[in-house]
């Protein structure tokens, strides 16, 4: 199969769980858009002529290492504007009045649980340390396994099973009431 | 490290998330698709391009090798023949050069090289029995 199809269908597999992930990390859609596009871009220009068996542990791994640019530069944003008097602060709610008013629409109920059950996961994910998030994402989320998991954070397999064993059980803590 | 035995309620939590994210990941509107559909396209593209470039740039390099490859080909194949077994300097690297180009049947080469080794016992023959009758 010719390389550029190959890529392609990775890419079309892949591309709407990324932006899942990272939205989930940095809870901003068009943010998301930008780090999953750059993420793209790299996999394509920098291992498009590896093996695909590759890809998935790579993209991950160039996803992350954007999510992280981005909360730096947010960071570093965030920290400009506090100085500013009357300047935005980071927690602020930047999301269209408009987009807002049509995620109210009407839902049938179990759509509506079903959303409301995932506000709660996304919350709770924002609590867990960085890597321990990091990995329920991976490994739970998006499927991969320990192997992939551990060459997408660059870390151990190790350390995966074990941010991941926290993860899950921090999790069950917060969420097993509310879901 | 073994991986820590999960029980059933473990097992059913990480069902559950992942059936919620799924589902979240389904519902994604049309102008998040298009968009990541968009950008899809464009990184394809660009490793089609990137590809063709990589061609394109190592093009002259393999040129140039080639070139000076044949040039150290033909310097240096006259200096490497037996002295009284060449004609004129280059002539017989660039001959043997041809032959190979040409893709010559090289039996018929090995047929005519025997006969002329054959001739040149006979000359020599000849040479010592005149020095001899003489």
């Amino acid at each position: 199969m010719d390389a550029a199809v190959k890529l392609d269908r990775f890419l079309a597999g892949v591309e709407r769980r990324a932006f899942r992930v990272a939205q989930l990390a940095l809870r901003d859609r068009d943010d998301a858009l930008d780090v999953v596009q750059g993420a793209m871009l790299r996999l394509a220009r920098s291992y498009g002529g590896r093996s695909s068996e590759e890809w998935p542990a790579l993209f991950f791994r160039i996803l992350y290492n954007g999510i992280h640019d981005a909360q730096r530069r947010r960071a570093v944003r965030s920290r400009i504007f506090g100085l500013w008097p009357g300047g935005r602060t980071d927690g602020e709610d930047e999301s269209d009045p408009l987009e807002r008013i049509a995620s109210r629409a009407p839902e049938p109920d179990r759509e509506l649980m079903a959303a409301e059950a995932m506000r709660h996961l996304e919350s709770a994910l924002a609590e867990l340390p960085a890597r321990q998030r990091q990995a329920f994402v991976l490994r739970c989320l998006q499927g991969l396994d320990v192997a992939e998991t551990a060459q997408a954070m660059e870390c151990s397999e190790g350390s995966v099973k074990t941010h991941y064993f926290r993860a899950l059980h921090a999790l069950r803590g917060r969420l097993e009431e509310v879901w | 490290m073994i991986e820590k035995p999960r029980g059933p309620q473990d097992e059913a939590f990480e069902r559950r998330a992942r059936e919620l994210f799924d589902a979240s990941v389904d519902g994604l509107d049309a102008a998040t698709r298009a968009r990541l559909a968009a950008a899809r396209h464009a990184a394809v593209s660009e490793a089609g391009s990137r590809r063709g470039a990589t061609w394109r740039g190592w093009a002259p390099v393999a040129i140039a090798v080639s070139a000076a490859l044949v040039a150290v080909i033909v310097w240096r194949a006259p200096g490497d023949a037996p002295s009284g077994t060449t004609g004129p300097a280059g002539a017989p690297a660039l001959d043997a050069l041809e032959l190979v180009a040409a893709g010559e049947d090289l039996d018929l080469v090995a047929e005519d090289l025997e006969f002329y080794a054959w001739l040149d016992e006979l000359s020599l023959e000849a040479v010592a029995a005149q020095g001899t009758t003489s």
